[in-house]
């Protein structure tokens, strides 16, 4: 236990202040504006919000592939630099190497960080039993599904032991029923590794499920609209989504994002898109509309 | 809590399975509909093989392998017969023009029959003069081939991953590539203190090009997403390019080695016919000048079969290399 203790001292991402702006002059666009979060040693945080409000952005600065323009993200006190392997990424897209196999993709982190042969086939067998794709191991990831190389990502992140795992939208591209079962394998892993996740989402039922607590994000220039604690139990089950402590987290969270996502979707569109543009339309089409 | 967790997760890839792939959920509501349309009958059956189960999956699996092992050998038959019959073709094609000596157009008055050219390689063949200029031929591609690999697959590498490499390199590339090897000959045996040399150098020049664009070409439609995990995963530079870039664009390498290799018996032969001395081009023009006709044509079908083993060499040390391509997406299986 004291070593499970040592752990979780360590993995607080500290986020202050921060701005990020593309482009110069006249194509400038701010797109994250005075965001501050932080993660704390062992949490599960989701970061939510409408497409294109910036918390991909906001975890490539963790990831440490992009500078924010104003403030800084510190791993620890340290400021994020560049990417490391004390930080986990599961990406979006399937990001697994076609030309490893399985095993191989899941040693790559240790052999960067030069661990012998023998060790780097002992941790990364003992990984893929946890995802329960031992027997996948000689396969090359283009003969599996999509459901399990993000799994066989999620373990290859966790191979180098990193004090934080950051995750950007690990699941969009899986179908609904693989998506659920995911998260509960990825709460059970995390349970199991007791690291902090900071999780890009725009699914609210999996940032509740999920998730210690839940930012959510305005629409662009993107900041933190409100900051939600989940209070459901540990070990998180399939069975907690239908309980009315879950439901009324969902119509919570739902509310808070609808605005922003008209927000995000055009300023004019509020009201008059959502009625069908407020328009009628004659027997000769639009032409009678005025 | 910990192993109730471990145990759920060892659980767990069997409904992962299940979405994936339905038919673990297709087959219950399957013998369900069976065993109401003929509830005694049905049962009967099964619960009188259920304790012998085992000689039912051994006989369809041989079944399986057999119709597989039916499937490739038809397979086979039709791909062979096709080869047989187009290059068949190509052969009566000749017999047939030659033993008419067919004039419409083309003439075949001079073109020696194929029976003449079988005689050339039963004399010739043997001969030292032949297997020597196959052997030097052979030798220049390898030089040439090999120094343009050596130079164009790392360079291609660095101006593919380098925005400053390929502003210093990319102009003085695109000048020189439209130049075909063939015009390089007379500056080439100026350049160069001799012959061999000079001749190495075109042919390396006629597979440089191609080589390093397709290089070129590999890193920049490699996945940046590939890239970006590498690093996260803490690989150096160095250890990038080696890893994730060199492997990520090896498809495309070997296309450019294919490529290269072609354009480079090309160049080959035609630097041989113009400045050599020896050579398969050499020994093809030589025979058009002292009027050997079916030497010409021994010549001819000599380049083709050493370009078309040299392909099939690049091509076999590709898919040595490339195991994974057999999964790929739109590959071979």
């Amino acid at each position: 236990m004291t070593m499970a203790e040592a752990e979780t001292q360590k993995g607080f991402i500290d986020v202050r202040d921060m701005g990020v702006t593309f482009g110069a002059n006249d194509n400038k666009v701010v797109a994250v504006e005075n965001v501050s979060l932080n993660v704390q040693p062992g949490e599960f945080v989701s970061l939510i919000g409408p497409s294109g409000c910036g918390k991909s952005t906001l975890l490539s600065i963790v990831a440490g592939f992009v500078k924010p323009t104003l403030g800084e993200a510190k791993l620890d006190g340290k400021a994020i630099t560049r990417p490391g392997s004390d930080r986990g990424v599961v990406f979006q897209q399937y990001s697994l190497f076609p030309w490893l196999s399985v095993r191989k993709n899941v040693e790559f982190g240790l052999k960067m960080a030069g661990v012998e042969q023998s060790k780097r086939n002992t941790t990364a067998r003992a990984l893929l039993d946890l995802a329960g794709l031992l027997s996948f191991e000689n396969h090359y990831p283009d003969q599996l599904s999509g459901g399990m190389k993000q799994r066989i990502g999620i373990v290859r992140a966790l191979a180098t032991s990193p004090q934080v795992l950051l995750m950007d939208e690990p699941f969009g591209a899986l179908d609904t029923q693989t998506r659920v079962v995911m998260q509960e394998i990825l709460t059970n892993i995390w349970q199991q590794f007791k690291i902090s996740v900071l999780f890009i989402t725009h699914d609210i039922e999996e940032s509740i499920f999920l998730s210690d607590r839940i930012y959510v994000m305005t629409a662009r220039p993107g900041r933190i609209k409100a900051e939600i604690k989940v209070p459901l139990p540990r070990p998180r089950r399939a069975e907690m989504t239908d309980t009315p402590e879950f439901m009324n987290l969902v119509q919570e969270l739902k509310g808070l994002i609808r605005e922003e996502s008209l927000a995000a979707m055009a300023p004019e569109i509020k009201d008059r898109g959502l009625s069908g543009f407020g328009m009628k339309v004659g027997p000769k089409g639009v032409g009678e509309i005025f | 809590m910990g192993s109730m967790a471990s145990a759920k997760i060892v659980v767990l890839p069997m409904i992962d399975k299940q979405t994936d792939h339905e038919p673990v959920a297709v087959k219950p509501s399957a013998t369900q509909s069976l065993g109401v349309a003929a509830p005694a009958d049905a049962l009967a059956p099964v619960m009188s093989e259920a304790p012998a189960p085992e000689p039912i999956p051994t006989v369809s699996l041989t079944e399986v392998m057999r119709g597989l092992l039916a499937k490739i050998t038809r397979e086979r038959i039709i791909t062979a017969a096709l080869a047989c019959i187009s290059i068949g073709a190509l052969f009566l094609f000749w017999y047939v023009g030659t033993k008419y000596r067919l004039e419409f157009y083309i003439r075949f008055k001079n073109v020696p029959t194929p029976y003449e050219v079988y005689q050339q390689l039963t004399q010739v063949g043997l001969s030292n003069k032949y297997l020597v200029n196959i052997a030097i031929s052979v030798r220049r591609i390898l030089l040439g081939f090999f120094i343009a690999m050596a130079i164009g697959v790392p360079l291609g590498l660095a101006i593919g991953k380098y925005q400053r490499v390929r502003d210093l390199f990319m102009p003085v590339v695109e000048i020189m590539r439209p130049i075909p090897a063939i015009a390089w000959v007379p500056m080439s045996i100026m350049l160069w203190p001799n012959n061999e040399a000079s001749i190495v150098f075109i042919t390396f020049i006629g597979a440089f090009f191609p080589i390093l664009l397709n290089t070129i070409h590999g890193v920049h439609s490699l996945d940046g997403v590939l890239v970006r995990a590498a690093r996260c995963l803490g690989a150096s530079e160095f250890r990038l390019i080696l890893n994730v870039i060199l492997p990520g664009s090896l498809p495309h390498i070997f296309t450019g080695l294919a490529v290269g290799m072609g354009v480079a018996w090309v160049s080959l032969i035609a630097a041989e016919m113009i400045s050599g001395q020896f050579g398969v081009g050499y020994f093809t023009w030589e025979a058009y000048s002292l009027v050997d006709y079916p030497a010409i044509v021994l010549g001819m079908i000599t380049i083709g079969f050493l370009g078309l083993a040299c392909s099939g060499i690049i091509r076999m040390v590709g898919s040595l290399l490339m195991p994974w391509l057999a999964f790929a997406p739109g590959g071979k299986r």
